[in-house]
């Protein structure tokens, strides 16, 4: 069963059972996050804020982000049978040769949603509405943001010949 | 116009995001992204939800600087790896659901905690009045 469960499927780019992971690390963080960040903002103000990111982003990547075979001991994970596996909840999908998706999609939504479950019954819709507009503006500053970090890829990086 | 601070806050959080995350990993491994995280990301929160550069009138549903960080880590493979956005798909609906479950779960939690303060708080209402 859970072999069967783990057997990569080309045609969504992951296993059953990396759906299951992905589905629960983005739930896990989106949680903590909900739950606890204006608390902590409303209990130590800005402060508050700041330790929040490093607490719960910072420890929730590592849960769900993290990727063997890199840093101070990249042999403090081995893997006998080779293979490309990734530690991390939240998989890259098509053996990480997809963009990356990152956990903040995950907050974003989950704040989204609970958004809009807290507003009354009739205003749910008029709300959603008048969120998509910044919604938007924030995807498409993040896509510039992100895409011109990727173009070094293609300047600096060949100057010392990486690719 | 008006959306103008949501798209600069939004375009340097997720350059900040993707381009120091990625190596910092790479050199320290797993304290390399928990620094930051601590470094990175408490900064752009600083700027963005409490300065207030991603709008956010009081009232109104959310928007996170997670949108931002998204769109930056997809836009960022799409340009340094070449990468195929269609690929991305399954992984984004599964974090969608994810934080969407998330989201009614919070909802449904706080109604529970409000619920119960209330009436402890009509508990010791009534206590005190009967004192």
């Amino acid at each position: 069963m859970l072999e069967w469960t783990a057997q990569y499927l080309p045609s969504i780019g992951m296993s059953p059972v990396s759906v299951v992971t992905t589905v629960f690390g983005a739930f896990a963080v989106s949680f903590v996050a909900i739950v606890c960040w204006r608390k902590l903002v409303e209990d130590f103000g800005p402060a508050g804020g700041m330790l929040a990111a490093g607490i719960i982003i910072g420890t929730f990547w590592v849960m769900n982000h993290k990727l063997p075979g890199f840093g101070i001991h990249p042999e403090g994970l081995p893997h006998p049978d080779g293979g490309n596996k990734q530690f991390g909840l939240i998989y890259q999908g098509f053996k990480g040769a997809s963009p990356w998706v990152d956990m903040g999609t995950a907050i974003a939504a989950g704040f989204w949603f609970f958004g809009f479950l807290e507003a009354k019954k009739g205003q749910r819709i008029p709300l959603a509405i008048e969120s998509l507009p910044r919604i938007a503006a924030a995807v498409v500053g993040g896509a510039i943001g992100g895409a011109i970090v990727g173009l070094v890829g293609w300047t600096g990086a060949n100057l010392f010949g990486y690719r | 116009m008006r959306h103008l601070s949501t798209v600069i806050g939004s375009a340097i959080c997720g350059a900040l995001c993707f381009g120091i995350w990625p190596e910092m990993w790479k050199s320290y491994g797993i304290m390399g992204g928990w620094i930051t995280a601590a470094i990175a990301i408490s900064i752009c929160w600083y700027m963005n939800h409490w300065m207030g550069i991603i709008r956010n009138p009081p009232g109104r549903i959310w928007v996170d600087q997670g949108w931002a960080v998204s769109a930056a880590g997809i836009a960022w493979a799409m340009v340094r790896f070449d990468a195929r956005f269609r690929h991305a798909v399954p992984v984004l609906i599964c974090c969608l659901l994810g934080g969407a479950l998330a989201g009614a779960a919070a909802n449904k939690v706080n109604r529970q905690r409000s619920d119960s303060q209330e009436s402890t708080a009509a508990g010791e209402a009534e206590k005190s009045a009967h004192a």
